[in-house]
């Protein structure tokens, strides 16, 4: 099986697994975590060990800056 | 210190002490470097000239709070887009590979289309596969589908019910490389033709003969018809490859396109560089590589779009912003009725959109309830509203400014 992170398109999906440091990114958003945009759990870039609930950070070689930092919440 | 020979720690210190993003830094280190290479050197003042309206114009072209960036962009995509090829007129893009270009391929990208009307890939290959003409071809011949046409010729005798295949030697081998008898191929072959239309066929050298099992004209004709339609090697959906020679920065390697898709197919393939092929439909890459790849790709399939047609002044932003929203649910969303229009929560934005009986009757049915949160509905319902200064409320503080 081909591994998927390893493509150029796909940039880093790191799993948060510190409750607080969800809430510090929804702190300063300030939105509830179903506003996060989402990743299916089935999607092939998502982290093995991600469960649906939990919220995944994606930093992205941005074109406009340097490097960019989204987070998505993992759906069914 | 510095990696730039005429920009001194002062003119550092304040390039820093800017909110500029990095890659403007970077850019300004670079203009200060070249400048001072045309005039013989930058004072600090002049650079601290630059460095100020550089990070100016940064500040001005900010997105104001409530600002409608979706209405922008909307507008930054759509004229230039009155200003594009209207026909689907094909042309040689890429190595001779005909791919649909202007406000098509545009349309077809926003509306999410399962598959585009060009279909293909450009595949990266690794290794010697990548240096090595003869390696490049192995993959190419394990991608691109062959048909029994481009084998031999075929000849159906009537008298005797037979259908006859008089294979080429050397397309043979060529195809098949790892093999150096054209008559263990010929085997193969055969093979699959009784496989796949389960009949007799009897092979000597690289003849082929076969015929249906009853006499039948029609049966005749119509194995000769579904023989044409198998694929031998390869893959289906791959109607044509093309090998082209690319320069790098450190030498040349052989790049293939395709006319036709089957990504994940082609991943799977020995001597693929299944890190940097990529593929035109948003759909394979999104149920190969996910949904941030998607991202990624539509970002740079509108954006050669748009290239291509010479409207290269749209900021790569609104495209982004395109980008953002289509994947916003974890899957490809299309813009559209069907798609993210669609899926509006209010009643009134929806029907202002397109269709709008349909979209009241509906309401009505299931006894909706519109917030009046958006924009649609408030220039319907005649309030101010919930964006730009129309989303700003004045509070009249009780005491008097500046009396403390």
């Amino acid at each position: 099986m081909v591994d998927v992170s390893q493509h150029e398109l796909v940039p880093d999906h790191v799993l948060i697994d510190d409750p607080e440091e969800i809430e510090e990114v929804l702190a300063e958003y300030d939105v509830k975590k179903t506003n996060l945009p989402k990743i299916k759990r089935t999607d092939p870039a998502t982290p093995d060990d991600a469960e649906v609930g939990d919220v995944v950070k994606i930093v992205r070689d941005s074109r406009t800056t340097d490097q960019a930092v989204v987070f998505r919440l993992v759906v069914s | 210190m510095t990696e730039y020979e005429h920009v001194t720690d002062d003119m550092e210190a304040v390039v820093e002490a800017t909110e500029l993003p990095k890659r403007l830094k970077t850019e300004v280190y670079e203009t200060l470097e070249t400048k001072a290479d045309e005039h013989g050197g930058v004072t600090i003042e002049q650079a601290t000239d630059i460095v100020t309206g550089v990070e100016n114009r940064y500040i001005e072209t900010r997105v104001d709070p409530l600002e409608p960036v979706g209405t922008v962009s909307a507008q930054s995509i759509g004229e230039p887009g009155t200003q594009m090829t209207m026909n689907t007129f094909h042309y040689a893009g890429v190595a001779e590979i005909d791919v649909t270009q202007g406000l098509p391929r545009l349309i077809e990208l926003v509306d999410a289309r399962k598959t585009p009307d060009t279909p293909m890939m450009t595949v990266h290959l690794e290794g010697e596969y990548a240096t090595d003409r003869e390696r490049a071809h192995e993959v190419v011949w394990s991608i691109e589908s062959t048909r029994i046409l481009a084998l031999g010729d075929v000849s159906t005798n009537v008298a005797d019910m037979l259908v006859r295949i008089d294979l080429n030697d050397d397309t043979l081998l060529e195809r098949w490389p790892t093999h150096s008898d054209p008559t263990e191929v010929a085997g193969i072959i055969a093979e699959t033709i009784e496989d796949s239309l389960g009949v007799d066929a009897r092979q000597a050298g690289t003849v082929i003969e076969f015929g249906p099992n009853e006499p039948s004209y029609r049966e005749l004709l119509q194995l000769v018809e579904r023989l044409r339609e198998i694929v031998f090697k390869g893959i289906e959906e791959v109607e044509r490859v093309v090998i082209r020679k690319e320069q790098l920065e450190d030498g040349e390697e052989f790049v293939l396109y395709t006319e036709g898709s089957a990504f994940g197919d082609v991943l799977e393939i020995e001597g693929v560089d299944a890190s940097r092929t990529t593929c035109n439909n948003i759909h394979e890459i999104y149920r190969n590589l996910g949904v941030e790849a998607a991202r990624e790709t539509i970002i740079d399939e509108t954006k050669n779009t748009l290239e291509e047609q010479g409207l290269d002044d749209v900021n790569v932003r609104h495209l982004m912003l395109v980008a953002d929203i289509m994947t916003n649910n974890g899957e490809i969303e299309s813009i559209g009725r069907h798609g993210i229009s669609g899926s509006k929560d209010s009643v009134l934005a929806r029907a202002a959109f397109e269709v709008t009986v349909n979209h009241l009757l509906d309401a009505a049915v299931h006894g909706e309830y519109d917030e009046l949160d958006g924009v649609i509905e408030n220039v319907i319902a005649g309030k101010p509203i919930s964006i730009g200064t129309g989303d700003v409320d004045l509070r009249m503080g009780s005491r008097v400014v500046g009396d403390d």
